[in-house]
């Protein structure tokens, strides 16, 4: 009894802000005491559950920003690639899920969970799957870190973390903790991530293509066509506002590369295939 | 029987210098580079390339890209080189007509607004698009699909580990 009322008074303190309303006739002591680890565990871990349903939310969020290729065979081609890459990670249970947005802009993004998206703007200046590839296994590194999720606890008030391990309790569909932080982690890709995390995804990202069997020099390749792109021209303007500058990135991967990865130069860039998809993306609309 | 064997040729032409523009992209080297006469670094120097020498890319292979320079063709680093901004238009992969087509009835915004793209602004006052997060649900490929998909192409898995971030920390 003694230790639960030490709980209960750790509970109140910690949840005081956002309890203040308090009814102490309806005291649940059990489910306070259970809240009570929770908040505690909360407060140092959003868990695997929770980002998933973070990532449907900004998944969706960003789909009502840039819609959806309508394009079956694109997509599908998208997801085999992706969900291949998935399979040589640390991660591969994920719901993994691969999207084109019908957008001119130049850009891909990771949402927390396994969502990933490519703008039809990048995939038209690609000329093979090991450029899908590196591209993709950039973003899917993101999500194998958390750099989302990470970048959202941090920018989000403790309380807001704090009250969706209270929710994840009531189990009560999508709460209002969980949409705020949704709202937050949407905002955070119009600002990006640390240049530290793009860095690390980089390196990951060229390993994971390397795994999954292509030609490990996609992502270069791929970043190395951005660098001749004109630096004015309006569908870069978010990319480079929310990552590092593109010959910072080709220096690093030169020199993390070089050596390293020279074994498995000779793996297939399936440049035949990739133009195979394209040229008949038309054919089944 | 002639015939076929040009349209092979021709076919695989196509395949080996794929996506690339027939003219070559214009690139100039960021550094002094050998030009070698195969992408491999014990093949033989056909020359010395001096910082700025301007090239036309043919074709990559993986860390080499294959250029034509001063009349020879050879192969140099791929990072090496720098593309120039005015030669590498949208699109140069060749795939991009095609696929603005084909892609035109997909959706009213990127038909009408062509160039402007995903912006800050369009971020921050988004709204959830359930319909279109159900529709990206039915592209979800399973991983015994994937790995059918992969054996398809070729695709072998390999077994490394991830890679430290270089020495000297940073970028430079």
């Amino acid at each position: 009894m003694k230790a639960k009322i030490i709980l209960l008074a750790l509970t109140l303190v910690s949840t005081g802000c956002a309890n203040q309303n308090f009814d102490m006739d309806n005291l649940n002591l059990d489910k306070v005491v259970a809240t009570a680890g929770k908040v505690y565990k909360g407060s140092a871990h959003i868990t695997e559950a929770q980002e998933i349903s973070m990532g449907e939310g900004i998944a969706s969020n960003l789909l009502g920003a840039a819609p959806l290729l309508n394009n079956k065979p694109v997509q599908q081609y998208v997801n085999q690639v992706g969900r291949w890459l998935s399979v040589q990670t640390e991660r591969p249970d994920l719901p993994w899920h691969f999207a084109v947005l019908g957008d001119e802009d130049v850009n891909a993004f990771a949402a927390p969970g396994g969502y990933i998206f490519i703008t039809k703007g990048l995939l038209i200046r690609m000329k093979s799957e090991a450029e899908l590839a590196g591209v993709l296994a950039h973003e899917i590194a993101h999500v194998l870190k958390r750099h989302h999720v990470e970048a959202i606890r941090k920018s989000a008030r403790t309380t807001l973390i704090t009250d969706l391990a209270e929710e994840s309790l009531q189990q009560s569909g999508v709460g209002s903790a969980l949409t705020n932080l949704i709202g937050v982690g949407t905002e955070l890709y119009a600002r990006g991530l640390d240049k530290n995390d793009e860095y690390e995804a980089d390196r990951m990202g060229v390993v994971i293509a390397a795994r999954a069997g292509y030609d490990p020099y996609g992502l270069p390749a791929v970043l190395l066509t951005l660098q001749g792109m004109n630096p004015a021209h309006s569908s870069l303007a978010l990319m480079f506002k929310t990552h590092p500058a593109l010959s910072d990135r080709l220096d690093l991967l030169d020199r993390t590369m070089s050596g390293a990865l020279d074994r498995f130069e000779m793996q297939p860039d399936l440049s035949p295939r990739f133009t195979s998809v394209m040229n008949n993306a038309g054919s089944d609309n | 029987m002639k015939w076929k064997a040009v349209i092979f040729l021709s076919l695989l032409l196509n395949m080996t210098l794929s996506g690339w523009a027939q003219a070559g992209e214009l690139a100039y080297t960021v550094r002094a580079t050998e030009l070698k006469a195969r992408p491999f670094s014990d093949a033989a120097t056909l020359g010395r390339l001096m910082q700025r020498t301007k090239v036309e890319v043919v074709a990559r292979r993986s860390s080499w890209m294959q250029v034509q320079v001063d009349g020879k063709t050879g192969w140099v680093k791929m990072l090496s080189l720098k593309f120039n901004q005015a030669s590498n238009k949208a699109g140069s992969s060749g795939l991009a007509t095609l696929f603005n087509v084909a892609s035109s009835g997909g959706s009213s915004r990127s038909a009408t607004t062509g160039v402007r793209g995903l912006s800050e602004k369009d971020l921050k006052n988004t709204k959830p698009n359930p319909k279109a997060f159900a529709a990206m649900q039915t592209y979800a490929v399973n991983k015994s699909e994937a790995k059918q998909f992969a054996s398809a192409g070729k695709l072998n898995s390999q077994s490394l580990g991830y890679l430290a971030e270089p020495a000297s920390g940073g970028a430079r």
